[in-house]
């Protein structure tokens, strides 16, 4: 251990005297370094979005169904408690937000074009806080209360259904009879989305006036409960599990929305694979360079073994020099992942390939995401590895016979 | 001079008193008309053998029906012609509607997204068969004019859907002649431009009475396209038993 410090001092001097090989190596561990870190945030980002958008609209972190209608959503599956009801069961409980809404799949119609879209019938006040329409980017006004006559449609869909602001269509969908029920609804918004089927998608009106038009009482089909961290659903979950009986199903978002949770399980284990991908072409280069650095140093080495010096100082001494171009490499891919990321982080618009984009739940803007925990994965994993790697070429020259060494032409 | 002045006094407030019932009248009348119109055409209960041609640009075909009505609310249609659509039927009863086809064997609720699509292949829309008074509930009705043609009378009266009323249309303007003939049917949109119109080609005394015969809707966009509905013969206020307007027969006709 009292060598320590001297073999520091021969591993830094000796990195540096065949400077031109050792800034060739740094650059290629910090180019690759910061490859590893630069695409994993912008991976990260985009998982990120897919979630919080996903999310945005599913929505709620734990939702309260009934057990049918995951499997079938129409609405005879209805939620059997009626709004007083939950209210006593949950007013107090300390969420940061819930709402119950009735979501049922309708048929919108125009005078020229018919679709189907998912109704949703919501309290606008209470679920300002979490719905995925800023209600004040909305063209023309958003619902205003839960017994709003009115009709907020996407942007998009609108354009398909050749409406507008001020005009009527017509929503159809059927009773828990089975029996048609259909209204006509003026539309008083139009709503803006990042993701084009978003807007195509849903259409807004009142609860209240859905619950009429559907002739389901005061009843909902899903309720819908926020905590502060979608990663972690669980106190939330057994919040509102803890309230309901077995008639009622309780599930995390995860499970409502399994791509979407599948998702996020899988990102991380993406990223581990990523990072050591990357480390395996480099670490070609770096056991190239360190079997270099060994092999023309055979009679210097020899050398030293002949005046005293242990087997073991020559291995620590290659290990700390492959330690040291790392260490020095990651550094600097560090700080260059750093300094790239940053500014792109307001996000990058890569609206050219939206529509591919749009296939997999993601949107036209990347925000490229820096997470500690993914520098601390990527860094650690490539010193291990690089660890690993410089052992063989250390351990060859701490093997030299001395003579045989010096020798050697 | 008493007396006169005293009767003016009476009268101006008879007539502010008379004057909104007089319009509310004019209303109910609108209403009436209308009413009357599909009454006439549909009869307490009727029996229709019918041709309906559907026309398009490259192709044109052509189905003979036979339908049932009783009331307002219960119909039956029946394909007879051609052979390979022979007994597809549509029931509809209240504002539901069953389809049947013999090749599947099977009989369909249609459901609620599918009621604005198309009947039969034809330019009728699935909820144009299946609620055909919605015309007389959905909508405010006024007359627009009345003119005179050949002795008859023949009212246009617009109608405007209720705000709530499931019918995408601005506005429907009817030609109803004074015996209860539909010359045309025409609706806009609501922008105020004329998207279809039901015309009436032909009318002519049948079953008693004065109906159009042949009947045409054509899509103004799309001229070339029109569904003709003509009829060959037809007979009301006949006895028709409630067991026709059921699954079963429609399923398996008794004859």
């Amino acid at each position: 251990m009292r060598m320590l410090p001297v073999l520091i001092r021969l591993a830094w001097r000796y990195l540096w005297r065949n400077h031109r090989r050792t800034i060739v190596m740094l650059s290629a561990i910090s180019i690759g370094a910061w490859a590893m870190i630069f695409m994993t945030a912008l991976t990260r980002g985009m998982v990120d979005q897919m979630i919080t958008d996903g999310i945005s609209v599913l929505p709620g972190h734990v939702q309260l169904h009934n057990p049918e209608y995951l499997d079938d959503p129409s609405i005879t599956n209805r939620v059997s408690l009626t709004e007083a009801e939950l209210e006593t069961r949950y007013a107090d409980a300390g969420f940061e937000a819930w709402a119950s809404r009735v979501r049922v799949p309708a048929v919108i119609t125009s005078e020229r074009e018919s679709r189907g879209v998912t109704l949703l019938g919501i309290d606008p006040i209470a679920e300002r806080d979490f719905s995925f329409v800023d209600y004040d980017k909305v063209d023309g006004r958003f619902l205003e209360s839960p017994d709003d006559s009115g009709v907020v449609i996407g942007a998009k869909l609108a354009d398909t259904l050749d409406t507008e602001v001020g005009k009527r269509i017509v929503l159809m969908s059927q009773d828990p009879d089975n029996e048609i029920a259909d209204r006509g609804f003026r539309v008083v918004g139009l709503f803006h989305a990042n993701m084009e089927t978003y807007e195509d998608t849903y259409a807004f009106i009142g609860k209240k006036t859905a619950q009429k038009m559907l002739r389901i009482g005061d009843t909902t089909t899903e309720v819908v409960f926020f905590g502060n961290d979608y990663r972690n659903v669980e106190p939330t979950y057994e919040k509102v599990a803890a309230a309901v009986d077995d008639s009622m199903r309780v599930s995390r978002w995860t499970e409502v929305d399994t791509y979407l949770g599948t998702m996020l399980s899988v990102m991380d284990g993406f990223m581990l694979i990523w990072v050591v991908v990357i480390f395996l072409a480099l670490s070609f280069g770096l056991v190239n360079t360190l079997v270099m650095a060994v092999f023309e140093r055979v009679r210097e080495i020899g050398l030293m073994l002949a005046l005293g010096m242990k087997p073991a100082s020559i291995l620590g001494q290659i290990i700390i020099e492959s330690m040291m171009l790392l260490a020095v490499g990651l550094l600097i891919g560090d700080a260059l992942a750093w300094l790239t990321v940053k500014p792109l982080e307001s996000g990058i618009d890569i609206s050219v390939v939206a529509k591919g984009m749009e296939m997999f739940g993601a949107s036209s803007v990347l925000y490229p995401k820096l997470h500690m925990d993914d520098v601390i994965l990527s860094n650690v994993v490539v010193l291990i590895l690089g660890f690993l790697a410089s052992l063989s070429p250390a351990w060859r020259a701490s093997r030299y016979e001395p003579v045989e060494a010096i020798t050697k032409v | 001079m008493a007396k006169p002045n005293m009767k003016n006094r009476l009268l101006f407030p008879l007539l502010l008193l008379v004057l909104p019932a007089f319009a509310a009248d004019e209303e109910r009348d609108a209403t009436q008309i209308v009413r009357d119109a599909i009454d006439h055409w549909r009869g307490l209960t009727s029996y229709t053998v019918m041709t309906m041609v559907i026309h398009r640009p490259d192709w044109e075909r052509s189905m003979t029906m036979e339908a049932w009505t009783k009331g307002d609310k219960r119909s039956l249609v029946r394909v007879m012609e051609p052979k390979k659509d022979r007994g597809n039927g549509t029931l509809t009863d209240e504002n539901s509607m069953w389809t049947f086809s013999p090749k599947i064997n099977r009989v369909i609720k249609v459901p609620s997204s599918m009621m604005g699509q198309s009947w039969m292949g034809s330019d009728f829309s699935n909820k144009d068969i299946a609620r055909v008074d919605d015309i007389i509930d959905q909508y405010d009705h006024t007359v627009l004019s009345t003119r005179v043609e050949d002795d008859i009378t023949i009212y246009e009266i617009e109608s405007i859907p209720h705000e709530d009323a499931a019918v995408v249309w601005g506005r429907e303007v009817l030609s109803i002649r004074s015996d209860h003939v539909v010359l045309e049917h025409a609706f806009y949109d609501q922008d105020g431009e004329l998207v279809k119109t039901l015309k009436s080609l032909e009318i002519g005394e049948m079953g008693g009475r004065t109906i159009a015969q042949r009947q045409r809707m054509i899509k103004m966009e799309e001229p070339d396209e029109w569904t003709e509905i003509s009829v060959d013969e037809v007979e009301y206020e006949l006895e028709l038993k409630d067991s026709v307007f059921t699954l079963s027969n429609l399923r398996n006709p008794r004859d």
